[in-house]
């Protein structure tokens, strides 16, 4: 499944670059995160529950931040498990700047579903992507501006 | 023989009370003592290596009684294929094990990792959820035309290019190649007669245990025929003697074909219940049943049809990848070739022709027979092309049928008719069924309709589907030198108690075909007593002597040919027994009416004395046993062929592509009928299956090998309000070589109804002046408007 959109932020890209490094923030940002470890430099082991139409489901997995370029671009990859299927995911996030005080986030990547995730799941998944990146890009936004200008 | 005339009476069906109000007894509802429950661990992918398997954890959780994996079964056997078919070249097709619970490598989303029993389902649902597996994914491959091709994944690493086999039938291709290349007209079409989810009612349910006392198995299952699963089971997987194994069918909710096979399930709880000593039950739940029920159809085709200059066909030929799935189901490899390749003759006088099949492997659920097997993608290809030719050379495809229908032949007075493929038609009058049906719809009504509506910028199509099925499956000896590793014939034995109550111990099992009515109204006619003095017992293997079961529309013709056999038997012995009490002799009785009487006399002893007499045997021929007891055993002389004719008129939404069916017309020639409502109710409900190939269903991988509408808010099942009223006519073109003369109904209508609806399209579409010759089955609305838009 491809996923794709962007998103205006109103920061820069240093301060958005800087939220999304930090493990804490993005605990409070991704929607139905429980649990979130760091388990490297960029990688962490994750615990989400989530709710896709007519299957729901903790997924327990790897996040991991990578080719990471400061502070424009990076790749977001997951592999997530779960008793109603996996998804494994590779998302492309590019940052740039929109006058002084805004970034662009453009992302594209493609999820793959397996399992009942897939056989249930797929109808509705577009629906529930977009809800969970609207969700992700608003918890975001409040946190940006807890935080001041830097 | 008497009648009391109840064959050919509409007498509402005896098991329908038990059905209705909630009486029925299936797998499920069997609860044993020291009853346990199995769960399944399976395969999240289509393709990929088992690096670990991690039950430690499960193994804690409460109420876990025993798990298995893989390579707890590497000495077992796997299920076995009942048909052999050959690769062009002489080799035999490849026949990779179809393993019990996979160690290695999973081939298919839904293939068995581990099994894990409980003391409750939840609790072995529970404990599955806990299995770790770990997983390398490999690539994968859904699509049988893409699979066979060099570099495509291998779902068994033995089996190159992942071909099962290539097949033939038919006249030699290069007499085919020139009867075509001297054609007026050649139609083709490139097509894919897309996979189905058979959805019987009832999950498959299993029961299986095993008695250390005796050293006994049962096995209770949802199967259409137990006696084949019990063979199947000893003496290929198992290696159990099969006098210590006892298999029952109880009430089964509906097969369609998809409870025929022997499928892993049932010789994995037989396995386990020895090695626990308790019984284990498995009910699929209804995403496996989505998932790991046999799928039907998935072929994909080109086919060309030629005509000579007057529209007489001169030659057929046919290329199909037909899409296996990951392992061989017991009739799979058979469905694509010999109940397919052998119906290319049609109802036509083709004189060339040549079928070319590929059995193909593909990271799939396995793929068999599904209610017509192979005849209805044989009809769907012959009865497209013919109505596409039609539109093309602008010929009426009522009239194209005309100039190439075999003439009628009643197989007594004019010997039967010899396809170019294999098979010989018993009898037939196809243009009788076609008349009735053109005079059934009001043809040149609707064709003036049909103009007006189109200067009235309104679409309407008609469409025709004139088809012959292989039924009453299946003369042993045809069927074994064909490949089938089985014979094919049915056991009856009938038992007249001492009150003259009847009971019959059939083969057939019975899933809703109605043969507890059906099969007593026939012995009761014969034997000339009460419908309620006789019962149908079927389905248990230590009751019942032997069985083939419930397939190919096999069970009057075959089943039921074997009980006539048994009440002859009867009657016979009944008369010396009658003779003997009358003091006349033997050849001198008669028997009609539930009376034994001597000829020219008023002389006569009822049916009831005589059975009394046979148990009571004190004034007795001192030449006779006592008894009336017989067994019989009816190999079929030939399959039977059903044939007939379906209409369908429907209207296109000019804006939209909204199909709209607005009448559909069968005429259905099934040879003599014993209960004409069971026979209606059969091609209703194989009309509705039919009509939801053309229109509704369609199984949906995606390129990951991920089944994606595996459930009923994604998969679309027709429902009642999306038909208007069926019109259904009847034929009767007996069948020359059984006694009942009857030829079988439970396919007719999923195989002659999808082209039939198609056809209609097309030709709303053409009389638009969209010249489309193929929408994609099932015909959503999205597609008709593509196909219209794009044309």
């Amino acid at each position: 499944m491809q996923l794709a959109g962007k998103y205006l932020l109103h920061a820069a890209p240093p301060k958005v670059w800087a939220t999304l490094m930090n493990m804490d923030t993005l605990a409070k940002v991704v929607p139905g995160i429980s649990r979130l470890e760091k388990t490297g430099d960029h990688t962490f082991k994750s615990i989400l529950d989530i709710k896709l139409g007519p299957v729901s489901g903790s997924f327990t997995g790897n996040l991991q931040l990578d080719d990471l370029q400061e502070p424009s671009a990076f790749t977001l990859k997951a592999q997530q498990n779960s008793r109603i299927g996996n998804a494994n995911a590779a998302i492309k996030i590019n940052l740039s700047p929109v006058g002084t005080d805004d970034t662009e986030i453009v992302f594209d990547g493609d999820v793959k579903l397996s399992g009942m995730l897939a056989s249930l799941g797929q109808r509705v998944m577009g629906g529930v992507s977009n809800t969970l990146t609207k969700q992700f890009f608003s918890n975001l936004e409040k946190e940006l501006e807890k935080t001041p200008a830097s | 023989m008497s009648t009391n005339g109840l064959i050919g009476r509409a007498i509402k069906r005896v098991e329908d009370k038990r059905f209705l109000t909630g009486h029925g007894n299936y797998t499920d509802d069997i609860v044993l003592p020291k009853q346990t429950y199995a769960s399944f661990v399976r395969s999240q992918y289509a393709h990929a290596r088992l690096l670990n398997v991690d039950t430690s954890a499960a193994k804690e959780m409460p109420g876990v009684v025993a798990i298995y994996t893989g390579t707890d079964l590497v000495d077992v056997n796997g299920v076995p294929c009942g048909w052999q078919v050959n690769f062009k070249n002489g080799d035999t097709m490849k026949e990779p094990k179809h393993p019990l619970l996979v160690a290695d490598k999973v081939r298919h989303v839904g293939d068995a990792i581990a099994i894990v029993i409980a003391e409750t389902i939840e609790q072995a649902t529970d404990a599955a959820e806990a299995v770790m597996v770990e997983y390398e994914e490999l690539p994968c491959v859904v699509d049988a035309a893409k699979a066979v091709q060099s570099g495509a994944p291998l779902v068994h690493d033995d089996v190159p290019n992942n071909k099962s086999f290539d097949w033939v039938l038919g006249n030699p291709i290069e007499e085919v190649n020139e009867a075509m290349r001297k054609a007026a007209h050649v139609s083709t079409l490139e097509f894919v007669n897309q996979r189905l989810v058979p959805n019987a009612i009832e999950p498959r349910s299993y029961n299986s245990s095993y008695d250390p006392a005796t050293e006994k198995y049962t096995l209770y299952t949802s199967s259409q025929n137990p006696h084949l699963i019990r063979l199947l089971m000893c003496a290929f997987v198992l290696g159990i003697p099969e006098h210590k194994v006892r298999v029952v069918s109880p009430d089964v909710g509906g097969g369609f074909g998809s409870k025929i096979f022997h499928y892993t399930e049932e010789a994995l709880l037989t396995w386990c219940s020895k090695k626990i000593g308790r019984p284990v039950k498995w009910t699929s739940e209804r995403s496996e049943s989505f998932l790991l029920d046999a799928h039907g159809r998935d072929h994909i085709t080109k086919a060309d049809m030629g005509f000579d200059a007057n529209g007489k066909i001169v030659a057929l030929r046919v290329k199909t990848y037909a899409n296996l799935g990951a392992y061989l189901s017991t009739f799979s490899s058979c469905v694509p070739t010999y109940l397919h390749g052998t119906l290319m003759q049609g109802l036509y006088t083709t004189p060339k022709i040549n079928v070319d099949v590929t059995g193909v492997f593909t990271n799939t659920t396995p793929v068999d027979a599904y209610r017509g097997a192979g005849r209805p993608e044989a009809t769907y290809l012959l009865e497209r092309l013919i109505d596409l030719a039609a539109l093309e050379m602008n010929i009426d495809p009522a009239d194209l049928r005309f100039r190439n229908f075999i003439p009628p032949f009643d197989g007594v007075n004019q010997p039967g008719y010899q396809t170019q493929v294999a098979l010989q038609y018993d009898s037939g009058n196809y243009e009788g069924v076609l008349k009735k049906g053109l005079e059934m719809v009001n043809y040149a009504e609707v064709r003036r309709e049909q103009q007006e509506a189109a200067h009235n910028g309104k679409l309407v199509g008609i469409g025709f589907s004139t088809y012959i099925e292989a039924c009453g499956i299946a003369p042993s000896a045809i069927v074994g030198s064909l490949g089938c590793r089985a014979g094919l014939f049915e056991s009856a034995h009938v038992r007249v108690q001492p009150t003259g109550k009847v009971s019959v111990y059939t083969g057939s099992h019975s899933h809703g075909q109605g043969h507890e009515t059906t099969f007593a109204q026939v012995v009761a006619d014969k034997l000339g007593i009460n419908l309620n003095d006789v019962e149908i017992i079927h389905g248990d293997s230590e009751a019942v002597a032997f069985g083939m079961g419930t397939y190919g529309s096999r069970s009057l013709s075959v089943g039921g040919s074997a009980i006539i056999k048994s009440i002859e038997k009867i009657i016979e012995k009944g008369k010396k027994i009658a003779a003997h009490k009358l003091e006349a002799s033997a050849d001198d009785i008669e028997f009609s009416s539930g009376k034994f009487t001597v000829k020219g006399t008023d002389k006569s002893i009822g049916f009831g004395e005589v059975a009394l007499t046979a148990y009571v045997p004190h004034v007795y021929p001192k030449d006779l046993e006592p008894g009336l007891d017989f067994s019989s055993f009816y190999d079929p002389a030939n399959f039977t062929y059903p044939f007939g004719c379906h209409i369908a008129v429907v209207e296109v939404d000019k804006e939209t592509g909204k199909v709209s069916l607005k009448r559909f017309i069968a005429v259905d020639d099934v040879g003599n009928v014993i209960n004409p409502m069971i026979v209606e109710g059969q091609i209703h409900g194989g009309l509705v299956q039919g009509i939801g190939q053309a229109l509704f269903e369609g199984a949906e991988y995606d390129e990951n090998g991920q089944l994606t509408n595996a459930s009923y808010m994604d998969y679309c099942m027709p429902r009642a309000d999306d038909f208007p009223m069926f019109e259904m006519g009847s034929q009767v073109t007996p069948c020359p070589h059984n006694p009942l003369g009857v030829k079988g109904a439970g396919e007719a209508g999923t195989i002659g109804a999808a082209p039939a609806i198609v056809n209609a399209v097309i030709d709303a579409l053409w009389s638009g002046g969209h010249k489309v010759k193929d929408i994609r089955m099932p015909l959503t609305s999205e597609r008709v408007w593509h196909a219209m838009v794009d044309a």
